[in-house]
């Protein structure tokens, strides 16, 4: 990486090198309760996010580029949840999946649950729904590729993020003009 | 012990188990109770660890199965811990329960952890979520449930919860209301119509009710746009009149709705809930002004003194007369002026039509 945290990639090189990592993103599930149900449902056969390059199943957090946050994350867990992201090598992407972990959902005034899982770590994508459906996280997923794409890695590595996406809040990809 | 699993033969009735328990306890038995099928007996607090080791190893009784412990909040009473218990051998199950000495402060109980090793993490559980100790505990701490610094004990009574501070609770009250025949009443649900039990929480719920008032006159407006609406479906020959203006009024009454959602909105953005109010209020005064506009406009000078405030008096007197309230009777006697007004207007259209044919 020595060089790519230096100066920016001339146009083709980063257009080439990002479609390489949007297509490769290793998944790590972080699944905490009911929606960690749909995250499986979106890797299985019918949903199948695979064909979007997205490998569901890595080995551990060290081997994953992305982290899908998605159930109802406790206080008592959250320590946990930033100690893996922590662990996973830069650049590292994050989805909360699901209205607990974006907020707390139906948990918003209870006593032990996170107030939204972007309390303890940067979120690049969010997911609504309680829980989403399979598709809404396809949606995510093709929407964080996007961002991907258009990334300066530079700026990753130097730890500039772009404002975090939210599905059905912000503007479809296809009205961003790209 | 024969192969057989549960020989509900041998087992003792409620009746007899209590008889056994206070021949071995004493005074220890305070009382016992059978509801739900659920057999209870309460024990006072110094036989409590007592009670545990002859409920298991009486032969007769034999509860050989620790199945669950818990409390429960007895308000000023303090704590009861309650313990529920499974014979393998009998089929019987049996709840004891005891009254927690120390009150809401300090609340203690034995620990029974020396009978029952599963009851481990159950009194932990019970320390984490009511603070009630447990002597006799290997160790309570570090907190089971909870983080460590966790400040309260979250299933007592009184315990507050932070978020309901910063935006009160939207919920509404179960089981549903009922008026004096029985029926349903069908409210809309309200910010802070189910307040808890504690004074803190009526008073965030007043102000939750400030903070997002109701405006009245609106539903009335919705109840009158809907009744044209129907109106409008069952009189399909003057339909094309009515259902322009009944229409006109829900397009109109949407078009209001949305431009105050998203002046709400906008407030809402700017993080000053205090200018959204002040917005609102303005906005339903300008509203009502313009709706009183609008009901002079429509008064008919000739059509008598209810026209005055576009209310049906004789609906009015004959629903109040009947017992219904009076935001009821009014939006009902609002609706039926209406109705009679576009009736006289439709009459009206109608002779002029048929004025036009005959010529
Ligand atoms: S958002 Fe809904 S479905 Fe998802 S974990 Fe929370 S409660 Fe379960």
């Amino acid at each position: 990486m020595g060089l790519m945290d230096q100066v920016e990639l001339p146009q083709p090189v980063k257009y080439v090198f990002n479609w390489g990592r949007k297509y490769s993103l290793w998944c790590f599930n972080f699944g905490l309760a009911c929606c960690a149900i749909e995250f499986i449902a979106a890797s299985t056969s019918r949903h199948d996010f695979i064909r979007h390059g997205v490998i569901p199943f890595a080995h551990g957090p060290r081997q994953a580029d992305l982290l899908v946050v998605s159930g109802t994350l406790t206080d008592k867990m959250a320590p946990a949840v930033k100690r893996l992201y922590e662990e996973m090598p830069e650049p590292k992407y994050v989805i909360s999946f699901g209205s607990c972990a974006n907020c707390g959902g139906p948990y918003w005034d209870s006593y032990s649950v996170t107030k939204g899982v972007d309390q303890i770590i940067p979120v690049d994508v969010y997911v609504p729904g309680c829980p989403p459906r399979p598709e809404a996280l396809l949606d995510g997923i093709i929407a964080l590729q996007d961002r991907i794409q258009h990334e300066s890695l530079k700026d990753r590595i130097a730890g500039r993020r772009l404002d975090p996406v939210t599905l059905g809040a912000d503007a479809p990809l296809a009205l961003e003009g790209r | 012990m024969s192969g057989v699993l549960a020989r509900r033969d041998r087992a003792l009735t409620p009746e007899e188990t209590e008889e056994l328990l206070r021949d071995r306890l004493g005074d220890g038995v305070r009382n016992s109770l059978q509801e739900f099928g659920i057999f209870t007996v309460w024990i006072a607090q110094d036989s409590w660890s007592e009670a545990a080791r002859r409920c298991r190893d009486e032969p007769l009784l034999a509860y050989d199965m620790f199945d669950h412990l818990t409390a429960v909040d007895a308000r000023e009473h303090g704590f009861d811990v309650l313990v529920v218990l499974y014979s393998t051998s009998t089929g019987n199950r049996i709840v004891l329960r005891t009254r927690c000495e120390g009150g809401r402060e300090a609340p203690t109980c034995p620990s029974i952890t020396e009978t029952y090793r599963g009851a481990n993490w159950m009194e932990r559980e019970a320390y984490d979520m009511f603070g009630i100790d447990f002597p006799g505990h290997p160790s309570l701490e570090p907190r089971l449930l909870t983080v460590e610094n966790f400040e309260g004990y979250p299933l007592r009574k009184d315990f507050h919860l932070t978020s309901r501070a910063a935006k009160p609770w939207p919920g509404v009250a179960e089981p549903k209301e009922l008026d004096e025949e029985g029926n349903v009443i069908e409210k809309e649900a309200r910010i802070g119509d189910a307040p808890g039990p504690y004074e803190l929480d009526k008073a965030m719920a007043e102000q939750a009710k400030l903070a997002n008032p109701l405006p009245e006159p609106e539903t009335v407006e919705g109840e009158i746009a809907e009744e044209l609406a129907e109106d409008a479906q069952v009189a399909p020959d003057s339909g094309e009149v009515l259902a322009g203006t009944g229409e006109q009024a829900a397009e109109t009454l949407e078009k209001q709705a949305t431009e105050q959602a998203a002046a709400d909105a906008d407030a809402e953005t700017q993080g000053s809930a205090q200018a959204a109010r002040a917005k609102a209020e303005q906005r339903r005064q300008e509203q009502v002004a313009a709706r009183a506009r609008k009901a002079a406009e429509r008064a008919d000078p000739g059509s008598g003194g209810a026209a005055a405030d576009g209310i049906d008096q004789e609906t009015f007197d004959r629903l109040i007369a009947e017992g219904k309230s009076e935001r009821i009777a009014r939006s009902k006697a609002k609706a039926a002026y209406i109705k009679r007004q576009r009736a006289e207007q439709r009459a009206a259209e109608g002779e002029d039509d048929g004025g036009e044919q005959d010529a």
